[in-house]
């Protein structure tokens, strides 16, 4: 029997091949980017009937509703969306120089080591009178503490908003989704920028660089929170 | 005057293609890298809202996606629904439900983001009745959708 030669495969059609292949993911290529406002809802609990509702001043409060016509009522007063922003930015930092320069909004308080202390002194004394079932009611209270308390271990002094002091969203059934999201943008943009000023200010850089895996940045970031703290809840929509 | 090249035609010698597919499967595998396949059949038609402070929603596989838009199909009427995978859901209700059986990997509904993506003309009510159907589950953490302006 002679050996056969085996013959050289043609290479030639390869080039097809992969082109196909190549137009085919070059079609079904969707290069989106998923991009959006993340929040957290409020954790639902059971508060005990008895625990005394905390008294809450009508000042720290900055109402925003959003009714079904997607008209702007801030505190009451119609507004244009546009306006929204400064008035946010105000309700943040009109008394922040601890004066009282519009009674109609949210005071500042000046936090000390003294005032920490004596916080904390309290709510562990509470803690400990509360019944076993609400004790981490009270936990997530001193957790809050412990945090003003870094803060102030590194930066000193410093004042810091009412503790009270909330924006609440209201909406009516048929508010467009798309105003509320406009509302939602304004307030993540204000608590940003304001964020952003105060880590300038101390030094850190720009808020957005700061990065939340690298735990130096990571309790960086924490503090900043508790400087310019986001506290939003949305009133249940009315029919 | 000299004549050059007497006699001489000169060619271009052949260009060769072996190295064309090894470029082209270089492309490939970068569309092949890069292709995200769409998931779902979109039942609903959606136009999300702008933000201009919205982010990129990183590791996509933490994250479950409901959808709230206007039928595309015309025998499902012209209010608003809620698809949930490929189907539509028959009401809010089923959000709680469907929500929980996504749970994977050890992560509870408390770890998995939520991102809706609504069109923004739909009202509130029922963006806000499936948020209280996600909170009642602990399912809190939310992504609203929306493009960066």
């Amino acid at each position: 029997m002679a050996a056969r030669k085996l013959e050289e495969i043609n290479a030639g059609s390869m080039a097809d091949i992969a082109f196909l292949l190549l137009i085919f993911f070059l079609v079904t290529t969707t290069m989106e980017v998923d991009a959006g406002i993340s929040r957290n809802l409020p954790l639902k609990r059971e508060l005990d009937p008895n625990t005394p509702i905390p008294v809450i001043h009508d000042r720290d409060i900055l109402v925003i509703m959003a009714n079904s016509r997607d008209e702007l009522l801030v505190e009451g007063e119609f507004m244009m969306i546009e306006d929204l922003e400064e008035k946010v930015r105000d309700f943040y930092l009109v008394n922040a120089n601890g004066q009282e320069n519009d009674i109609k909004m949210p005071a500042y308080k000046y936090i000390t080591g003294g005032v920490i202390q004596e916080e904390m002194a309290k709510l562990k004394a509470a803690m400990d009178a509360a019944p076993e079932n609400q004790k981490s009611f009270y936990q997530e209270d001193i957790t809050k503490w412990e945090k003003r308390k870094t803060t102030f271990q590194t930066i000193g002094a410093y004042s810091e908003i009412s503790n009270s002091a909330l924006i609440q969203l209201k909406n009516q059934a048929n508010t467009s989704y798309g105003l509320y999201i406009q509302v939602q943008d304004i307030l993540k943009k204000v608590v940003n920028d304001l964020r952003n000023e105060k880590s300038e200010e101390l030094g850190w850089g720009e808020y957005k660089k700061l990065d939340p895996d690298d735990p130096d940045d990571q309790e960086k970031i924490e503090m900043l929170q508790v400087l310019v703290p986001e506290r939003i809840i949305e009133a249940k929509i009315e029919q | 005057m000299g004549k050059f090249n007497k006699g001489k035609t000169r060619s271009v010698p052949a260009l060769s293609t072996a190295s064309l597919p090894d470029i082209i499967f270089m492309l490939l595998f970068f569309f092949m890298v890069a292709t995200t396949m769409k998931e779902v059949d979109m039942q609903v038609e959606i136009v999300k809202p702008t933000a201009t402070q919205a982010e990129v929603l990183e590791n996509k596989d933490a994250v479950d996606f409901i959808y709230i838009g206007f039928p595309t199909d015309a025998d499902e009427g012209t209010e608003p629904r809620i698809q949930l995978d490929d189907q539509l859901a028959l009401d809010y209700t089923q959000v709680g439900p469907w929500k929980l059986t996504k749970q994977r990997d050890g992560r509870t509904a408390f770890d998995i983001v939520t991102s809706l993506k609504v069109h923004e003309d739909v009202g509130m009510r029922i963006v806000s009745n499936v948020k209280e159907e996600l909170r009642n589950i602990d399912a809190v953490k939310i992504n609203y959708s929306a493009d960066k302006r």
